[in-house]
């Protein structure tokens, strides 16, 4: 069954087309990688899908239902983990939850039943009576979660969920993702960590300039730039390192240099290494290491992207 | 329905719970009743002091003395002319009564002269001594007139006139005014302290979407319009306990009548917080932070209640300002207030209720329109 099925969609700022005749469709048990870089028109089409932007065209369908028409169903079937924390300072974890989780019309006993459930799965009931103002980021991301999953939706959404937490928060939440989705639950997820998405999703799609640019498993995404192979050069430093002499030897598509590290993504049918290296000794620039590199998640955006995800 | 409620109660359990946000709603709207005693108050009889410099020692000079001391309220002494200058300026007299040599000759020939009064009070203080003084001597005159020009026979009438006694009966009026008065100032203060709720209150939308909570709470069952709808009702619940608190302590612990009944008081009341609350979600509308809003306020609300006359008759300002006043919602309230006051009924003052509706309703639709126009969910997500 497909719990979300997007057709056509198209949403313009005046003149700026955000998201360009997108077409999209999620099955239920999925856990869904949305990766694109900032502008790219992710957050849009997650707003549009939370109801909270209108379209300009096509339809948006949550578990076969047109949101146009159906929107409060569409509504009470979504949950949603916004970037930003969205939580009220004032209320304590418990209130949080409550609030939000009554506005799905849950009152009594099964309110507070499910508020608890939401708190204790996210490893707050100990801090239910606290103020989130006395949180760590980590806590507060987790109650950010709890607000939206009370109302047991079968669509959650989570837009960058784990941005500047510690590790054991990212694992904690990581962890509860892959558990929603065993409860049931299909996800829609959004980072900037590749390794995440790579680790978490079932199924990925690339965003750029408002479109889909590709799409499928990550075995898939790989696949398709078997033709590249990736190169990364660790020198003394950087200092005399001239990236456009790289990129003219023949077969190199992309350099980028990081710290100390050059990451050159090369035609893997061209046999280029001596020609690379023989670069860097009439430079005089020290090789500490060299290694060539298995595809990942990485290089697959920005050989489809021409840039890197945090861009 | 049970979405509004669910905001609602919210909404009134989280003001409760702030207590400095409870106090401030609830209990600033008070100190419009001190201010309108302080400057009200205290208009019960006061004493004046006369001086009088007595240059003439015949009879009727003498007797004129003694008969301003018999005033009320006037405290007489007998100072030397040389110090008339100092104790005016200094204010330790209201003013002086100066009875040159001459003055009982000129009353007993019919054209009283020769006396003089010194204030630097003006008019209201020099006109009651006037008054008193023009009346008795005008009294001796037409007796001397009358005795025509016989001094025994004078003398005679002067004496009867002197002992003769006066049935008075008296009946207490009461002073509606002073009471009127402090109702004007404590109203003008309330309309001020509402104001400025509905504004705070509607202040939260904005804030919501400073805190992206206004998302999850789009991203719910429910819509912009229940949400709206909620704040405003919020808005109405607190300014009706704001102006029940009000007007029971003004009259059930101050015992000041403010002139109108009290339901009518609240009704009229309540129709202006309608127009306070549309003009608080006009300002939201065009506001992008709690900053701007916050200085949208108090550029609009001060000024304005300044000008309607909250804190001051609006008849001691220039012409051009009381046209401009009209044009405010403040004013029209203060003017049915006072037209109520007066004895008109509520049903006679249905053009002040309609206007008061009118703004309203003005402002309310101006922001729908704003609320409704544009991609503002780009400014807050």
């Amino acid at each position: 069954m497909n719990v979300l099925e997007i057709n056509n969609l198209t949403k313009k700022f005046s003149d700026f087309i955000a998201v360009d005749n997108m077409s999209l469709t999620i099955k239920e048990g999925e856990i869904f990688g949305f990766l694109g870089s900032n502008g790219a028109g992710k957050s849009t089409t997650i707003n549009m899908v939370a109801g909270l932007l209108r379209s300009n065209e096509g339809e948006i369908k949550i578990l076969g239902k047109n949101i146009a028409n159906h929107s409060k169903f569409a509504k009470r079937n979504i949950g949603i983990v916004p970037q930003d924390l969205a939580i009220y300072e004032d209320l304590t974890a418990f209130e949080n939850v409550r609030f939000f989780a009554g506005l799905y019309g849950l009152r009594g006993a099964e309110l507070k039943d499910r508020v608890e459930e939401a708190l204790k799965f996210v490893g707050l009931v100990d801090k239910q009576k606290s103020l989130p103002k006395n949180f760590s980021g980590g806590m507060k991301r987790r109650l950010n979660i709890a607000c939206a999953i009370a109302h047991k939706p079968k669509l959650i959404i989570m837009d960058e969920p784990t941005v500047g937490i510690d590790p054991q928060s990212r694992n904690y939440i990581l962890n509860s993702v892959r558990q929603l989705n065993e409860m049931g639950c299909t996800v829609i997820y959004t980072s900037h960590y590749m390794e995440e998405v790579e680790e978490i999703c079932s199924r990925i799609a690339i965003v750029d300039h408002g479109k889909i640019i590709a799409e499928g498993t990550k075995e898939q995404l790989k696949a398709i730039i078997t033709d590249t192979k990736d190169i990364w050069v660790d020198v003394k430093s950087n200092e005399n390192l001239e990236e456009n002499v790289i990129k003219e030897i023949n077969g190199v598509n992309t350099v980028q240099v990081e710290d100390n590290v050059v990451k050159i993504n090369s035609q893997a049918e061209v046999s280029n290494l001596n020609k690379i290296i023989q670069y860097f000794i009439n430079r005089n620039i020290e090789i500490r290491s060299l290694e060539e590199q298995a595809p990942n998640l990485e290089t697959v955006f920005l050989t489809l992207t021409g840039r890197n995800l945090r861009d | 329905m049970k979405e509004v409620l669910w905001l609602i109660s919210n909404s009134l359990r989280s003001i409760i719970k702030d207590k400095k946000r409870l106090f401030t709603y609830l209990f600033v709207p008070l100190i419009g009743i001190l201010i309108g005693i302080a400057a009200y108050g205290n208009t019960g009889p006061t004493t004046m002091y006369a001086g009088v410099v007595n240059h003439d020692n015949g009879k009727i000079a003498k007797d004129t003395v003694k008969f301003i001391s018999g005033i009320n309220n006037v405290k007489v002494t007998n100072i030397d002319s040389s110090k008339v200058r100092d104790q005016i300026a200094s204010g330790k007299l209201d003013c002086v009564i100066i009875l040159d040599s001459g003055f009982s000759k000129s009353v007993m020939n019919g054209d009283p002269d020769h006396i003089e009064i010194v204030s630097i009070k003006g008019a209201s203080i020099t006109g009651f001594v006037k008054s008193y003084v023009n009346n008795y001597l005008s009294n001796v005159a037409s007796l001397n007139k009358a005795a025509g020009g016989d001094q025994a026979a004078f003398q005679q009438m002067y004496d009867q006139y002197k002992a003769s006694s006066f049935k008075l009966e008296g009946h207490s009026l009461k002073d509606t005014s002073k009471n009127n008065d402090i109702t004007g100032q404590t109203i003008g203060f309330l309309i001020m302290i509402m104001l400025s709720s509905a504004g705070g209150l509607s202040e939260i939308i904005i804030r919501e979407k400073e805190n992206r909570t206004y998302l999850r709470l789009m991203s719910s069952p429910i819509n912009s319009r229940i949400y709206v709808f909620s704040n405003v009702v919020v808005n109405m619940i607190i300014m009706f306990v704001q102006i029940l608190i009000t007007l029971t302590v003004m009259t059930k612990v101050f015992h000041i009548s403010p002139g109108v009944s009290f339901w009518t008081m609240v009704g009229v009341l309540l129709i202006f917080a309608l127009a306070g609350v549309g003009l608080s979600l006009v300002i939201t509308s065009f506001a992008s932070t709690t900053a701007s809003a916050g200085a949208m306020q108090n550029l609009i609300m001060t000024p304005t209640c300044l000008l309607a006359g909250c804190f001051w008759p609006v008849e001691i300002m220039p012409k051009t300002m009381q046209k401009i006043a009209e044009f405010l919602p403040q004013r029209w309230l203060l003017d049915t207030i006072t037209q109520l006051q007066k004895g008109h009924t509520l049903s006679s003052l249905s053009m002040n209720i309609s206007i008061l509706f009118a703004f309203a309703m003005a402002f309310f639709m101006i922001a729908i329109y704003k609320f409704s126009r544009g991609n503002n969910v780009r400014n807050f997500i």
